[in-house]
């Protein structure tokens, strides 16, 4: 099977934001970058229904300045047969203006799976996947935490509330995937020494006019800090008081 | 020259050039193995083959068997001269060290072969009473036969009786034939000339001699099928291991990981080096190994003996497949246990490895690379070296290790500590103590003497935290110039590289090198051992060469110069019993410092040791990466630790390492005791006048 994957580069969740001085934006400094966490998983599926099928190509597309590169040559040290940098000097927030450069990209590449992370970390806008099966005019599942297919019909099951779904699905098309699938593997360093000669294709990204901007950005207000009424029963009638009046939860 | 001698010469030629042929034959197979270089530091290697080797230094651990085979060794290297003399005499009868030697010395020599034949021949009975009757726990398991052991300890044993015997008749026949000196000799001889003609006992004579000569040339062509090589190979391999120096113990060698192979690590022998394949022929499978193994102890699959007997059955099954040795008689006794041995053509055998078919994943993750195995052989083998290069292999090759290890490499990649905190609360711990950074100081134009290296451990984990301020508490009331690094620091690799991640390790530790070289650090003291050992003798293989001291030694000498401010001490006499961190006592023999640090500062103190102390310390479990993996099967090995060192009934106990503190503080817990655990920097800190 010929399956894309498309990839975000994110820093790592266990970060300490800061805002930069342009309050636009995060202050990178100190921040480790790798690829996102779902964009991990989307690698993995992709990686086992190639491996399933006994063969196949697997790509990754990321688009975003030199940086990335680091990103997709980690996905081909997983098994990634080859990677395509769209080059661009950032990634815009408009979800929309990163689909049209890679539906315009993947539109001639003859996949039969285009696999996306459900969202990405940073943005969890999760609208690139969708807008890109739209461009291409392609059916497209989101969120799926299991993914198989056979012959020309994928089958995805995703999570909802309380229950799951099982959809199905002419291939191709275009899947988001969410964590469940399988963790995706550590690359050793037998795959890391064969990724760096791995082809890596880079291209300028044609990206669509970015019609969101951000305008501001504010951490979330710091939260007050625990207060201790008391101790045993005699605190009680005191915070069911508090609970009913100030928090409002009762 | 009489007929009979001429046979024997004939006989001497064949048993000498079988010998020979299977020698050429082991070394051939030693050659399939990777290169080590083994041959620099000569005086300290002889220093080892003396002391371990000649003066049987760790064979006498065992007080019951080290006397008894120490015994036996030196009989033979004193019978050997005999030997030698015997099997000359066989083609030439008027040979004699007679004529070449003095008359004392000869007359000591000729004494000694008859003393120490009974010797001998005692030593060798107790150690046949002692494998049949006493039954040594550490002698079985392992799917382990005693037929060999018995075929040699028999061999032996035959070998001194047909000396005794055949001089003994001699002198039955002549009584003139040797000088008085052969005591026993001449006893049996007397007694026998009682019963028999001298042409009799003369007869007698020339039946023992050649059961004796022809016994000799046996034993020396048995030994190439028999665990009992080590007889031949056991001194040549302690001369060329490391285990007791030359070189840093411990210290895990380094790879080129830009080396254009299709595998890292190793999974077969021809993966391992050399003397990884000679530490094979020098194990006599005595048990000492995994008598000593926590990991063996508490019931986990891993047992050090086995994967040194798994590496030479390997080796008997694939090197003659790889040498072209078609005649391969050697391998069915050196491989026994082997199962697919019967039927094993050349693609079966190329088709399973060392590892999987041999030794298995969850033998090599059970390991916490405590170092007791390779401290208690006595032939200086490296078991936690073949175990290493295994696990470098299932990490760098194939990616595989338990699962809980996924998010340890991801952390260290990302954050820089094995555990999920961000770098940003590192100096968490420094709140409201106005602890300097490098940073600071060099904002300031100041230089501070030393580093005070916290250690992840030391930054994040809440009882550790307490030990970091302890130790801070004292720098500072010695007036110490000291600073942190603070959201600098980043773990070295340490742990990557105990759990086979090389690569990981080698990044993070060319980026620690970076850092403190950025500061022009000299001095290093740290409260972990695993950062001491790490960053003491490990980073020297990347250009890091610093000053390390471990926190009991720095304190130890603090409290020497008489520059900590301690209280008088007055108080309760308090019990401690202290447990040796490995990385601490077995990688860097630092084993009193840690103790006279708690005298000094507390002289009521009374130190009590466990059973299993020093040396001989019982790793408390996390080690060798183990922190971070689950541990499902047998006893834990931090409750088997706790529970000896509580069974001491000391009052308190006291560690010097955070993982030990965590390991032996959950133990505690277990055990539903209330025993508090403390580290030694916490005694001394409380002894500090307010």
């Amino acid at each position: 099977m010929k399956i894309a994957v498309c990839m975000k580069r994110t820093p790592d969740s266990e970060s300490r934001f800061k805002i930069a001085a342009s309050s636009t934006a995060i202050d990178e400094t100190g921040l480790k970058f790798d690829m996102d966490d779902f964009a991990g998983y989307a690698v993995e599926a992709a990686l086992q229904l190639n491996e399933k099928a006994g063969g196949g190509e697997t790509v990754v597309y990321a688009v975003g300045p030199d940086n990335v590169q680091e990103t997709l040559r980690k996905a081909m040290s997983m098994g990634v047969d080859r990677a395509v940098h769209l080059k661009a000097d950032a990634v815009p927030v408009d979800g929309i203006a990163v689909a049209k450069a890679l539906a315009a990209e993947l539109k001639t590449g003859g996949y039969d799976l285009i696999l996306f992370g459900k969202h990405a970390f940073d943005s969890s806008a999760g609208v690139v996947g969708t807008a890109t099966a739209e461009l291409l005019g392609l059916p497209c599942i989101t969120a799926a935490s299991q993914l198989s297919v056979d012959g020309g019909t994928g089958s995805a099951r995703r999570e909802l509330e309380g229950a799951a779904e099982i959809l199905s699905f002419p291939l191709p098309a275009v899947v988001t995937i969410d964590e469940g699938v399988a963790r995706p593997r550590y690359p050793s360093l037998k795959g890391i020494m064969a990724a760096k000669k791995k082809p890596m294709e880079t291209k300028p990204a044609q990206l669509g006019s970015a019609r969101v901007t951000i305008q501001k950005m504010e951490l979330p207000p710091e939260r007050p800090a625990g207060r201790i009424i008391g101790e045993g029963s005699a605190a009680v009638p005191e915070l069911v008081k508090l609970l009913q009046n100030e928090a409002k939860v009762l | 020259m009489t007929a009979g001698n001429i046979v024997f010469l004939f006989i001497l030629i064949v048993a000498v050039g079988f010998f020979s042929l299977n020698v050429q034959r082991l070394v051939s197979y030693l050659q399939i193995g990777h290169p080590d270089a083994r041959t620099g530091h000569p005086f300290t290697r002889l220093r080892n083959v003396f002391e371990i080797g000649i003066a049987q230094k760790k064979i006498f651990r065992d007080p019951v068997a080290g006397p008894m085979h120490a015994l036996i060794f030196w009989g033979f290297m004193v019978l050997t001269a005999g030997t030698l003399e015997i099997l000359i005499a066989g083609v030439y009868p008027a040979f004699s060290f007679e004529a070449l030697l003095p008359k004392t010395i000869y007359t000591v020599y000729s004494a000694s072969q008859d003393m120490f034949a009974v010797v001998v021949l005692a030593a060798v009975s107790f150690a046949l009473y002692r494998r049949m009757v006493l039954h040594p726990r550490r002698l079985d398991g392992d799917d382990l036969e005693h037929t060999d052991a018995l075929i040699i300890l028999s061999m032996i044993a035959g070998l001194m009786i047909t000396l005794l015997l055949s001089n003994a008749f001699m002198l039955a026949a002549f009584p003139q034939a040797m000088g008085p000196e052969k005591v026993v000799s001449h006893q049996l001889g007397s007694a026998f000339a009682h019963m028999m003609d001298p042409r009799t006992a003369l007869a007698r004579y020339h039946i023992f001699w050649w059961a004796h000569a022809l016994l000799i040339l046996a034993f020396l062509n048995y030994l190439p099928y028999s665990k009992h090589l080590h007889v031949i190979t056991s001194l040549i391999n302690v001369y060329f291991s490391n285990t007791s120096g030359p070189g840093v113990k411990g210290a895990m060698r380094s790879m080129d990981l830009e080396a254009d192979v299709e595998s890292f690590g190793a999974s077969d022998v021809e993966q391992l080096s050399w003397k990884n394949l000679l530490d094979g022929y020098s194990c006599t499978e005595c048990g000492r190994c995994t008598a000593a193994c926590p990991a063996n102890i508490t019931g986990k699959l891993l047992s050090p003996r086995k994967i040194v007997i798994n590496t030479r059955q390997r080796l008997m099954e694939k090197a003659p497949v790889m040498t072209g040795d078609r005649m391969d008689f050697m391998r069915p006794a050196l491989s026994h246990g082997v199962e697919s041995y019967e039927a094993a053509t050349s693609d079966e055998v190329l088709g399973h490895r060392l590892l999987d078919s041999y030794i298995t994943e969850e033998e090599l993750w059970a390991c916490t690379s405590c170092r007791a195995c390779v401290v208690e052989c006595p032939v200086s083998i490296d078991q936690l070296d073949i175990i290493n290069e295994m696990r470098r292999n299932l990490v760098l090759t194939e990616s595989r290790f338990p699962a809980e290890l996924q998010p340890v490499f991801e952390s260290l990649e990302r954050n820089g500590s094995p555990w999920a905190f961000s770098a940003a609360d590192r100096a968490g711990w420094t709140e409201g103590l106005d602890i300097p950074t490098m940073a600071q100081m060099r904002e300031r134009g100041e230089k501070p003497d030393i580093l005070f290296w916290v250690g992840c451990m030391g930054s994040f984990d809440d009882r550790a935290k307490k030990i970091t301020v302890a130790f801070a508490h004292i720098l500072r009331a010695c007036g110490i110039n000291f600073a942190i690094l603070g959201q600098e620091e980043a773990c070295h690799g340490d742990p990557a590289r105990r759990m086979g991640n090389e690569y990981l390790y080698q990044i993070l530790a060319k980026n620690t090198i970076e850092t403190l070289d950025r500061y022009e650090v000299t001095t290093i003291v740290t409260h972990c051992p695993h950062c001491f050992h790490q960053m003491g003798n490990e980073l020297p293989q990347f250009g890091g060469n610093y000053e390390v001291i471990h926190h009991s030694t720095y304190i130890e000498r603090l409290l020497q110069d008489a520059r900590v401010p301690l209280r008088s001490a007055e108080g309760q006499k308090l019990t401690v019993a202290y447990h040796d961190s490995c990385y601490l006592g077995r990688y860097n023999d630092v084993y009193d410092a840690p103790r006279q640090a708690m005298k000094r500062a507390l002289p009521v103190i009374e130190l009590i040791e466990a059973p299993r102390t020093k040396d001989r310390g019982l790793c408390c479990g996390a080690g060798g990466g183990r922190m971070f993996m689950e541990e499902n099967t047998g006893k834990r090995i931090n409750a088997e630790r706790t529970e000896e060192l509580l069974a001491t009934g000391a009052a308190a106990l006291a560690v010097a390492c955070p993982f030990c503190m965590t390991m032996l503080t959950d133990g505690v817990k277990a055990n539903g005791s209330e025993v508090p655990v403390y580290d030694i920097s916490e005694i001394v800190a409380g002894q500090l006048q307010a």
